[in-house]
């Protein structure tokens, strides 16, 4: 039933899921927001239901929370952190604002230091104050790598603390201690300020603390891996109950204060998210408008998900909108495999990419062709870029002619590349993870191929292990299907993931070709780089370089849908989260 | 003597794919209280049928039956055949009782004997379960079962053949009924065990001065106990006598065929026991003329080919000895001589 | 019989001991990495084997075996330094992803699964046991009829659709509230909503296997029929009523007995499809959650361990319960 478990945080929260994922849609159309006409007391009360066919939220732990969804959803309601998103629709979405701190952060000496000062008058559960001893607690719990499995790693990789031989931090956080100095000098608080000390200039280290690992936690309510059920809050609402499987319920925390929180609107007494429900009973309750104070977390089934967004009377209970990913086939550009441009060019050519798409739920639902790894929600760091599909020999249907051309290049430029794409007893090889619609894919994918003269051939590999499979750089074939989403509005959470061997996620094998050098050295300085325009710029040009290198091949801007019920108010898409900006829904009266 | 069972003009058969089974043709018999008679015969030859009919014991779904089986009961006759399958029902156990060939699966493999036993007591007298099982005690020790007190608590798989079938007999007469009705009941049993279940069957005979109907393909056995015997063939009596006629005068060359089919101690030694040769018609299709035709060595002797185009009548040829055969009594003295000197 | 009874406990301790440590070995060998797979973003060899560690899986599997042993008599501890935190005796282990211990998880879905079980067991004999005598009773009459083409209709519709189809007629009726549904209620405490809880599951379970039993049933039935002894109780002047139920049942139910009681231990073990369909927080769906999740495999060996042994006791029990129903099988 649940084959299409999102593909999941092992890697990344924006990893995107190794099987097709169902939804999505047309223009960003944003949808049922609420009239600002509307009193707030007419929006509070009631009970406000979340339905999941996922058995369990991934993680509740602050530390451990690293998908969008999941963040926006604990951010809005149990956890505080330094800084926010701005919780409104669109571009501004993007923006910070200060939350436990009374700005979005200073930075100095080149931005590899950064201070925060907290705000007064937040409070956990039982009334106590939020200190700063709380959020330095917080910050060093991802470095527990024992017990803080899964959750982002963005301060572990910042902070200023000294590297063990393999790589890996000498503090290994708060439960041993080890290296505990080290990270005290990394990590200061000073009254209510709480000092950074970065390895790097970071000019989006503001960016990384809108993640909850950079949240607060009170040291004496840390139960280790047990505290991912039942963490401590300092948000308006507190878990009543959580019992993996069935629910989570969510009611008021009295001790917070409106006043010292500028960001949140909580506006139902309850909250509740129910697990584990069949897909069929999500989709019916959500098809027949049966609980109308629902909101489904997930997508509908690809049938149900059509039925439900041709009916006109559910105009105002959903959105179709562009999620935060891009999803690409990486290729390969390590010697053996397409180490060739031309070959690289074919293939990209050679594509139908209309098909693949009308496969997975169409132009409507599915996505659009994209010319970049960076996707325009990122707003300043994506710009159109030249070729590739403005090519004008490029055809959404495939362009087997020209595919053909280039191959007739590769023929004297690369013989060897040429002989393994165009030689049936070699071919080219692309993994897919296991699915139906990997398999259907497959096969447009081949017929494509053939049209223009390249051999494909395709590894499957079981979802479960696909990631950890292909990003094995001696078990990665030619290409490998894949899916990225920032995890911040800027690029540098998009080009160095995908193209810089540290990164983690570089399934181009590009650190094997000679052009990487310099491609690195403009990386790394755009990662330093302060002056926001400047570095927007630097990103656009690495974009720009990757295409041109056809480092990956059908990009594809994809899109997701949202559904819920009508008694639901204040729904609009949070863009940097990809997805509800949790805190303003209520329930209409 | 008057009859206790009349039986007349018994017809049963059953309806299959293949066509109408005649497993029992017109068949007419009588048998008093006190008296014995055995009906002999191969197996397929109507015997046990017969006696199934009478007992009401075929599914009338699956059975025709015509004809009539009438009980001579103090409170009137009755015709088994007629009566509604309720009133027939209230007559087992009671007026007439039966016991089968087989004593290993005749018993319910679950029961102890004593609950079986006390189980159909209870049907027609009034007491607790400890009654009926004090009851099966006493019938079990009647039958000659040692230790009744210990084994009418044990279950059927713990018992011998002869054993169990004393049990049935145990079981079958626990209420006292005036017929009984045995179908092969020494069939499965070693040769010693039978004549014991045999001289058994006459002493409760006596006992409870019942009728008794014998059914055996053993015209051995027939010897120790009948008084009068019926001899089955393809569904008709071919041949009724007292015991002694079919012995030594028998007149249906089929009753020939099974007498030298007995072993006997007086018999010479290197005389070889006599097969009768060939198979039984169908019942289904039974040939024109005499059933036994095909294996009858006698059938050409009689003249114009009789033995083909007409079905012999029952004849009484001597007072109470009827015989369903074309031969003169001559030819059946030759015939009777010839056989024996095989 | 107590000599008989004390040999068959110990093969059957035997043999699921054998059972478990071939779980162990089965999931040994299979390719799957818990610790690369609960790796996050910052996946170093040192972070897997931190992971490998954390999960226990950085010994040999017979250490593994020990450790698990050990702890179904003995609290099993976890982690390091502050950290550290222990599961108690009988401890199957600990789930990271669920965070609990997995003999907690197990309680906790063992009511579910148990009482989907039972209830589905009786509808089924009731239904099963009712048509497959009808028909064997009225064979060839359009009762027999009617009930063969329920036992084609239960035998050829698989659960997932059948559940299904009972599902959305009961949301479409509104005959249950969506979100609510699956939820455990006690019967101690509310028998409606547990039964209200369970009747559709039930009703999918119980069509499955009314099926087979009937079609088991009605030819038992009729096999019995034509015993020798149902002649003799019949000829002692029993009534068909009495030949029906004390003598035609006793031996024609006997069998059903065995695949009755093998089919209720395979319940137990967890109905993965029906408790899916209906949001059942049981012992199928916990062991299936824990593949496709994320291959917990604590969960995945005591939810296969237990299954494995609800097998293998109830075939002792079954064994027990015949010989005490058929006297032939009791030893002397």
């Amino acid at each position: 039933m649940s084959g299409s478990r999102m593909a999941k945080r092992h890697l990344s929260r924006r990893l995107i899921a190794t099987t097709a994922a169902t939804a999505l849609i047309a223009a960003g159309v944003l949808a049922g927001t609420a009239s600002s006409a509307n009193a707030a007391s007419v929006r509070t009360g009631g009970t406000l239901y979340f339905i999941t066919h996922a058995e369990q939220f991934d993680h509740v732990d602050p530390a451990r929370v690293y998908t969008g969804r999941d963040i926006a959803f604990f951010n809005s309601y149990l956890f505080r952190n330094l800084v926010s998103y701005k919780p409104v629709k669109g571009a501004a979405g993007a923006s910070l604002v200060p939350d436990l701190a009374t700005n979005t952060g200073v930075p100095s000496n080149a931005a590899k230091t950064w201070k925060f000062t907290l705000r007064k008058g937040a409070t956990w559960e039982d009334g106590s104050a939020v200190t700063c001893q709380d959020v330095k607690y917080g910050v060093s719990r991802p470095f527990a790598t024992d017990v803080i499995t899964d959750g982002p790693q963005y301060l572990v990789g910042a902070l200023d603390i000294p590297l063990a031989a393999d790589g890996s931090s000498t503090y290994k956080g708060p439960y041993k201690k080890t290296g505990q100095d080290g990270f005290n000098k990394a990590v200061s608080c000073k009254g209510s300020t709480i000092t950074f000390k970065l390895n790097r200039s970071f000019a989006d280290f503001n960016y990384a603390l809108t993640y909850p690992a950079g949240a607060p936690v009170k040291a004496s309510k840390d139960s280790g891996d047990k505290y991912d059920l039942r963490p401590y809050s300092n948000g308006p609402y507190k878990i009543k109950s959580y019992k993996v499987g069935d629910q989570m319920h969510l009611v008021r925390n009295k001790k917070w204060a409106k006043k010292s929180d500028t960001v949140r609107t909580p506006y139902p007494d309850d909250i509740v998210v129910r697990f584990g429900l069949a897909e069929e009973v999500r989709d019916q309750i959500i098809l027949n408008d049966q609980i109308p104070n629902t909101i489904n977390l997930d997508g509908l089934q690809p049938a149900n998900n059509r039925a439900y967004f041709a009916k006109a009377e559910y105009a105002d209970q959903r959105m179709n909108v562009y999620d935060p990913y891009v999803r690409y086939y990486a290729m390969n550009v390590s010697a053996g495999k397409l180490d060739c441009l031309d070959v690289r060019k074919a293939v990209f050519f050679a594509v139908n990419t209309q098909a693949l798409i009308d496969l997975s739920g169409g132009s409507v639902f599915y996505g659009d062709p994209g010319d970049s790894p960076i996707k325009p929600v990122l707003g300043l760091d994506y710009a159109p870029t030249t070729g590739n599909i403005h090519d004008p020999a490029w055809d959404i249907n495939g362009a087997p002619a020209k595919s053909k051309s280039l191959l007739a290049a590769a023929k004297t430029s690369c013989p060897t590349t040429y002989d393994k794409a165009t030689n049936p007893a070699k071919g080219l090889t692309m993994d897919l993870a296991q699915s139906a619609t990997n398999q259907k894919a497959s096969v447009l994918i081949k017929q494509a191929m053939e049209n223009a003269g390249i051999v494909m051939k395709f590894n499957f590999i079981p979802s479960g292990q696909y990631y950890s499979t292909v990003l094995d750089d001696t078990k990665q074939n030619d290409l490998s299907t894949v899916g990225w989403g920032a995890d911040w509005a800027n690029a540098s959470t998009v080009i160095p993931p995908l193209f810089i061997k540290e990164g983690g996620f570089d399934l181009t094998q590009n650190w094997k070709v000679p052009e990487y050098a310099a491609f690195k050295t403009k990386s790394d300085s755009a990662l330093n780089e302060t002056n926001r325009a400047k570095q927007a710029k630097m990103w656009q040009e690495l974009a720009q370089y990757a295409m041109d290198q056809y480092w990956i091949a059908r990009p594809v801007f994809s899109k997701q849908q949202f559904s819920w019920g009508s008694k639901v108010g204040g729904v609009f898409y949070w863009e940097p989260q990809g997805t509800f900006g949790f805190g303003g829904l209520y329930v209409k009266r | 003597m008057k009859p206790f069972l009349e039986v007349k003009n018994l017809t049963v058969s059953f309806p299959t794919e293949d066509g109408l089974v005649r497993a029992s043709n017109d068949v007419s018999f009588t048998v008093a209280r006190g008296e014995t008679l055995a009906v002999v015969g191969e197996s397929g030859s109507g015997k046990s049928v017969t006696s199934l009919a009478v007992m009401g014991l075929h599914s009338r779904r699956s059975a025709n039956i015509s004809g009539q089986a009438i009980l001579h009961l103090p409170t009137g006759p009755m015709d088994t055949i007629s009566a509604t399958p309720e009133a027939v029902r209230k007559l087992r156990g009671k007026s007439m009782a039966m016991i089968f060939q087989d004593p290993m699966s005749a018993l319910h493999p679950y029961y102890s004997i004593g609950d079986q036993i006390a189980e159909a007591w209870a049907l027609y007298n009034k007491g607790s379960k400890a009654d009926g099982i004090r009851r099966a005690t006493e019938m079990l020790e009647l039958v000659g079962i040692p230790e009744p007190g210990k084994r009418v608590r044990e279950f059927p798989h713990q018992f011998s053949g002869g054993m169990r079938q004393r049990v049935m007999i145990a079981m079958a007469l626990v209420n006292n009924p005036s017929l009984l009705i045995a179908d092969e009941p020494t069939t499965a049993l070693d040769v010693t065990v039978q004549s014991q279940i045999l001289k058994l069957l006459k002493d409760m005979q006596k006992e409870f001065n019942m009728a008794v109907i014998l059914i055996t393909h053993d015209l051995g056995v027939v010897a120790e106990v009948a008084d009068r015997v019926c001899v089955m063939y393809a569904g008709k009596i071919v041949e009724q006598a007292e015991i002694n006629d079919i012995y030594y005068k028998p007149d249906h060359p089929y009753t020939i065929g099974l007498l030298n089919s007995i072993p006997r101690v007086d018999q010479l030694e290197g005389r070889r026991l006599q097969a009768i040769p060939g198979q039984p018609p169908s019942l289904i299709s039974l040939p024109k003329g005499c059933a036994f035709r095909s294996r009858c060595s006698f059938s050409e002797q009689v003249p114009d080919n009789r033995c083909a185009t007409e079905v012999p009548d029952l004849n009484e040829k001597l007072e109470g000895h009827f015989s369903r055969c074309h031969l003169t009594e001559t030819q059946l003295t030759r015939a009777r001589s010839l056989a024996g000197s095989k | 019989m107590l000599k008989y009874l004390a040999r068959r406990l110990a093969a059957t301790l035997m043999v699921i001991t054998l059972v478990s440590m071939s779980v162990f070995l089965i999931f040994d060998v299979l390719p799957m990495d818990p610790a690369r797979l609960t790796c996050g973003k910052g996946c170093s060899p040192a972070v897997i084997e931190a992971n490998r560690h954390r999960l226990g899986l950085d010994v040999p599997v017979q250490v593994q075996y020990g450790r698990f042993v050990k702890g179904l008599f003995v609290d099993r501890q976890y982690g390091d330094g502050a950290a550290a935190f222990s599961c108690p005796a009988p401890a199957f282990g600990y789930s990271f992803n669920r965070h609990e211990c997995v003999t907690t998880l197990i309680a906790d879905a063992l009511p579910v699964t148990f009482s989907l079980a039972i209830g589905a067991f009786f509808l089924w004999l009731l239904i099963g046991i009712s048509l497959g005598v009808i028909a064997a009773k009225r064979q060839g009459k359009w009762q027999d009829k009617a009930s063969t083409a329920f036992v084609l209709f239960g035998i050829s519709l698989p659960t997932f659709i059948s559940g299904i189809l009972i599902l959305l007629m009961a949301l479409k009726f509104r005959l249950i509230d969506p979100i609510e549904m699956g939820r455990w209620v006690s019967p101690f405490e509310s028998p409606i909503g547990w039964a209200k809880n369970f009747i559709f599951p039930w009703l999918t379970l119980a069509l499955a296997f009314a099926a087979t039993y009937t079609r088991f049933t009605r030819s038992n039935v009729l096999e019995t029929s034509s015993e020798d002894y149902i002649r003799t109780a019949r000829a002692k002047g029993l009534s068909e009523k009495v030949v029906l139920r004390k003598h035609i049942l006793r031996a024609a139910l006997a069998p059903i007995l065995t695949i009755a009681g093998l089919d209720f231990a395979g319940l137990l073990g967890g109905a993965i499809i029906t408790e899916n369909i209906f949001n059942l927080p049981g012992l199928g769906r916990l062991s299936i959650r824990a593949v496709l999740n994320d291959y917990d495999l604590p969960v995945i060996v005591a939810t296969t361990l237990l299954a494995a042994t609800f097998v293998v006791v109830m075939n002792l029990l079954v064994d027990i319960a015949y010989a005490y129903i058929d006297p032939r099988v009791r030893v002397a």
